[in-house]
């Protein structure tokens, strides 16, 4: 059953995985230093202020706001820096998590999607139902 | 200074975290890759892809979205269509199976890291996925307008 590994398989591997980091970090440490300026600076709580009410359908405080937007709009990498900036619950963590990775990098996917699965308009109701609607309920469910 | 030094250590830290999970399984993955276990794989998920109306042939773009990403899917099913191996209703299902659930490796990892159940970051988008694709399946002929849609422009 097992197959062959050869010195050259590993390194592709690896040199694949080095390539994922560094993409990773152009994101996540731009993220979390431009978070850490909002909250210093007293904008995000502005911000949290203001969605907090909608965010609560969800079970989240007003701070996931950011992280659900920079992975709707951004990428995961963006939400996953967003979320290492705040300091939110194991439950809110999981909950962005599941609702982000149903729906996700909107601006990059939905024209990837176009060409493989339907119209931009159909394809994002579909994720972004899937999102809101398991967002809302692990957030009635999750104690 | 201190502010944007404290957002940095915390960005540095994270990706440290993640870089020694996604390194070996991306090694991992390349040995997969090398030995054609996806095409092994294949045959024995080709079974509860058949209730939401995929055949054997379509399954394969779905297992690569799901290990490798979108991107990768993607590109196999527009080729699938074009050569005539699944039809446009079975096309749509493919894309929207693999728009709700792929890259369950590497998306995955970002979260568990982070701290959240893996099971909970795996079992509800493949649920949801087979859930919205067996609903297609069941209404039948393909689902809104094909407008600014480049496969069945191409049927």
């Amino acid at each position: 059953m097992m197959g062959k590994v050869t010195w050259k398989t590993v390194r592709h591997g690896a040199e694949e995985g080095l390539s994922a980091t560094w993409e990773l970090a152009k994101i996540v440490i731009p993220t979390t230093m431009v978070v850490a300026i909002f909250r210093a600076s007293g904008l995000l709580d502005s911000i949290t202020g203001f969605v907090a009410p909608y965010m609560s359908w969800f079970g989240l405080s007003g701070e996931a706001a950011l992280v659900l937007f920079s992975g709707y709009l951004i990428n995961l990498y963006a939400a996953a820096g967003s979320i290492m900036a705040l300091t939110l619950s194991v439950k809110e963590i999981t909950i962005c998590s599941v609702m982000l990775l149903l729906c996700h990098s909107l601006l990059v996917e939905l024209p990837i999607s176009k060409k493989a699965g339907g119209p931009l308009t159909y394809t994002f109701l579909v994720r972004m139902g899937c999102s809101l609607a398991a967002g809302w309920l692990l957030g009635v469910i999750l104690p | 200074m201190t502010v944007l030094w404290e957002g940095f250590v915390q960005g540095i830290s994270g990706v440290l975290k993640i870089a020694l999970i996604v390194i070996p399984l991306m090694i991992v993955l390349e040995i997969a890759q090398a030995n054609g276990w996806l095409q092994k794989a294949n045959r024995i998920a080709a079974k509860p892809f058949r209730a939401i109306g995929v055949s054997e042939e379509g399954v394969f773009p779905i297992l690569v979205a799901a290990v490798f990403g979108l991107t990768y899917g993607s590109g196999l099913i527009i080729n699938h269509v074009r050569s005539g191996r699944v039809t446009a209703q079975e096309a749509r299902i493919i894309g929207t199976f693999m728009a709700i659930a792929h890259a369950l490796v590497e998306d995955t990892i970002i979260f568990a890291v982070l701290g959240a159940p893996v099971l909970f970051l795996l079992v509800p988008r493949l649920v949801l996925a087979f859930g919205v694709c067996y609903a297609i399946h069941k209404r039948g002929a393909a689902a809104p307008s094909g407008q600014g849609n480049d496969l069945q422009a191409s049927q």
